[in-house]
């Protein structure tokens, strides 16, 4: 529980690290971002890892909507952190854990409120058939939805196939733009700047989170960190 | 804006450069030392100062170029003048430091203030002689490096060719010819096809002292890769590759990014090289790549207390660490404006202290020790009241004498050995 609390306090703050590197003269640093997202991905594993041994504890317990939810999370697959397991898990899991009680420590109902409308771009978004993200890791949910409800697009080698060939040049084309403008709040990640600066704002606002004290009502769900991790160091 | 951030001898020692984050270059060079005072040994003074680099703006990416200056680097001296390369996180310029004592006097259609003479008042031809004036140093820019980096430019490093010299940056590193500004040649890269698939950064680079073929470059992964210009045009394969196992008792949220290494440096011998990260020294011999041969613990009391240094960003403070003249010396620095040096033949070391209260002229310096829990002795300090905004990151060595330059966030400290 306490590793559990320390993992969190640790990945909220790494992503206030990393929003604050974008504002910062010089540019974003590639190695800052990338050792950010490293201790992201460690304090990630650890609560993850530290999340289901207390929901294999629980499931002893007569709780079928934990029972179904252990179930629906495979065997973490942080371990391989580039895969695109754990944001799909945790998204189908998610509506499984509408039925807890609000007051467990998850992430996950704040996480299903608010990515309901980032879920269907994110889910598919991890498969192989991803673009090569530059500025493209967490596209517009509008756009994204736009260009990703073709089926044939969240199979992997959707691209490879020739499917899409123009949607990919339009998203080449967004790349580009991405490259050219990876700081601002209308740069390459307008989504992203989007999604930190609601999801966020109250705990931007107050500044990093000191003490060991979880964040109430403003804790990052894991499906969005993962994006976002990819988000940065993909630049 | 005067933080200092890079400090550099020249070759002979004669000359000490400082960089400074307001892209401002200050060259102190060493009094000739006289025998009126043959106790006073030479002093630095201020020799010259220019402003190296400007804030940029680079328009297409939307991004503001900072000024600091990341790296200087001397070149041998070939003749009258002197000769450096200094690089912010985009370009590199050579410059060129010459003086000026003389200066032309009697010239026929200016007057001395430099304004133009009527000519219908020149009744008689003059050839202009040179008249002793006083010294004055001037620096001028003669090669701009800029436009071939798309990251930041972390190292630069002169070949022993003194033709050539290589920069490099957090994913590739390109080879320039001192003559040439609007080509270089890339020699390594490490970018990945998918950015996503980006699991190291390079860190630093440096060329063998002797051997014009042969340069190392360390990662963010701790890893430094020894490569061979021979083999290929591209050094992507490294010829050697150094990496220590990594000890399964010190995993911690925080154990990839502590063994990020932040500085490499060889030997004057070029035998070793010296490898710093956040809490360690390693000496490594060149023909063994499975683990250093020495390692020193320069502020191990901190790895209790990564989180808090993570929490105030001091875990990303890049240090950087020196070899004295005969190799037989390291030295780098820590918080609390202490720096630490270690003896690779004794195996004692010992901690210093920068700071103005302790150095008034001539005094010694004395040996500092931190208190690691249990009793706290007189004179000693508590890890708890270490200034971590006190840091020493850059340190010099004079190339033959055991003089030390030592740089103390805006102050700029140099020490000598005691004079009998």
């Amino acid at each position: 529980m306490e590793v559990q609390k320390e993992a969190q306090r640790i990945m909220t703050l790494s992503v206030w690290k990393m929003y604050n590197s974008r504002l910062q003269r010089g540019g974003l640093r590639l190695h800052r971002s990338l050792q950010l997202s490293l201790v992201m991905r460690s304090a990630r594993e650890v609560y993850l890892s530290a999340k289901l041994e207390e929901d294999e504890e629980g499931r002893l317990g007569p709780q079928p909507c934990l029972g179904e939810e252990g179930a629906g999370q495979p065997p973490l697959q942080p371990a391989a952190a580039a895969s695109p397991g754990p944001p799909a898990p945790e998204e189908r899991a998610a509506p499984a854990d509408r039925g807890n009680a609000p007051g467990a420590v998850d992430p996950e109902p704040m996480e299903t409120q608010d990515s309901s409308g980032d879920a269907p771009p994110a889910a598919p978004a991890p498969g192989a058939g991803r673009r090569p993200a530059r500025g493209v890791s967490l596209p517009p949910p509008a756009k994204a939805s736009r260009k990703r409800r073709s089926s044939s697009l969240d199979k992997p080698g959707a691209a490879e196939a020739g499917l899409v060939p123009t949607k990919k040049a339009r998203l080449e084309a967004e790349e580009e733009e991405g490259e050219r403008q990876p700081q601002g709040q209308d740069g390459p990640f307008p989504s992203l700047a989007k999604v930190l600066q609601t999801r966020f704002s109250g705990m931007l606002r107050g500044g990093p989170p000191k003490g060991p004290e979880p964040t109430p009502g403003c804790r990052p769900g894991d499906g969005v960190l993962s994006i976002l991790v990819r988000a940065v160091v993909a630049f | 804006a005067d933080i200092i951030s890079t400090v550099e001898f020249n070759h002979t020692g004669e000359l000490l450069a400082t960089g400074d984050k307001g892209g401002r270059v200050v060259i102190f060079q060493r009094e000739q030392e006289s025998k009126n005072q043959p106790h006073r040994r030479g002093e630095y003074n201020v020799y010259s100062t220019f402003q190296s680099h400007e804030p940029e703006f680079d328009y297409l990416k939307s991004l503001e170029i900072e000024e600091k200056i990341n790296k200087i680097r001397w070149l041998p001296q070939q003749n009258a003048a002197y000769f450096l390369l200094s690089t912010n996180d985009k370009t590199v310029k050579l410059w060129k430091v010459s003086e000026r004592d003389k200066r032309p006097e009697g010239y026929n259609l200016k007057d001395e203030d430099g304004r133009l003479r009527d000519p219908s008042m020149i009744t008689m031809l003059r050839v202009p002689v040179l008249r002793p004036m006083d010294l004055m140093v001037e620096a001028t820019p003669r090669r701009v490096f800029a436009n071939a980096h798309t990251y930041h430019i972390n190292s630069i490093s002169v070949n022993s060719d003194y033709e050539t010299y290589m920069s490099a940056d957090d994913l590739r590193i390109n080879l320039w010819n001192f003559e040439i500004t609007n080509q270089s040649f890339n020699i390594v890269d490490i970018k990945p096809a998918n950015m996503e698939e980006l699991t190291e950064v390079i860190t630093a680079a440096e060329f063998h002292p002797h051997h014009c073929n042969t340069f190392v470059y360390s990662s963010s992964k701790g890893t430094i890769r020894l490569c061979d210009m021979r083999a290929s045009a591209l050094c992507d394969r490294h010829s050697k590759f150094f990496e220590e196992p990594e000890d399964p008792s010190n995993r911690s949220f925080f154990s990839e990014i502590i063994s990020s290494i932040s500085d490499v440096k060889f030997s004057h011998s070029g035998r070793y090289i010296m490898t710093r990260d956040y809490l360690t020294v390693k000496v490594w011999d060149l023909n063994m790549e499975n683990r250093p041969i020495e390692t020193y613990q320069v502020h191990d009391y901190l790895r209790s207390k990564l989180c808090s240094l993570y929490e105030n960003d001091c875990i990303f403070d890049k240090f950087e660490c020196v070899w004295n003249g005969s190799d037989s010396v390291i030295m780098t620095g820590s918080y609390n404006n202490f720096f630490r040096m270690f003896d690779r033949n004794t195996k004692r070391d010992v901690t210093l202290e920068a700071s103005r209260e302790n150095s008034k002229p001539r005094a010694i310096l004395k040996p500092r020790k931190v208190c690691v829990g249990g009793k706290r002795r007189k004179d000693e300090i508590s890890v708890d009241s270490l200034d971590f905004s006190k840091k020493i990151l850059h340190t010099a060595w004079h190339p033959s004498e055991n003089i030390i330059a030592v740089a103390a966030t805006n102050n700029l400290y140099i020490f000598q050995d005691k004079v009998n």
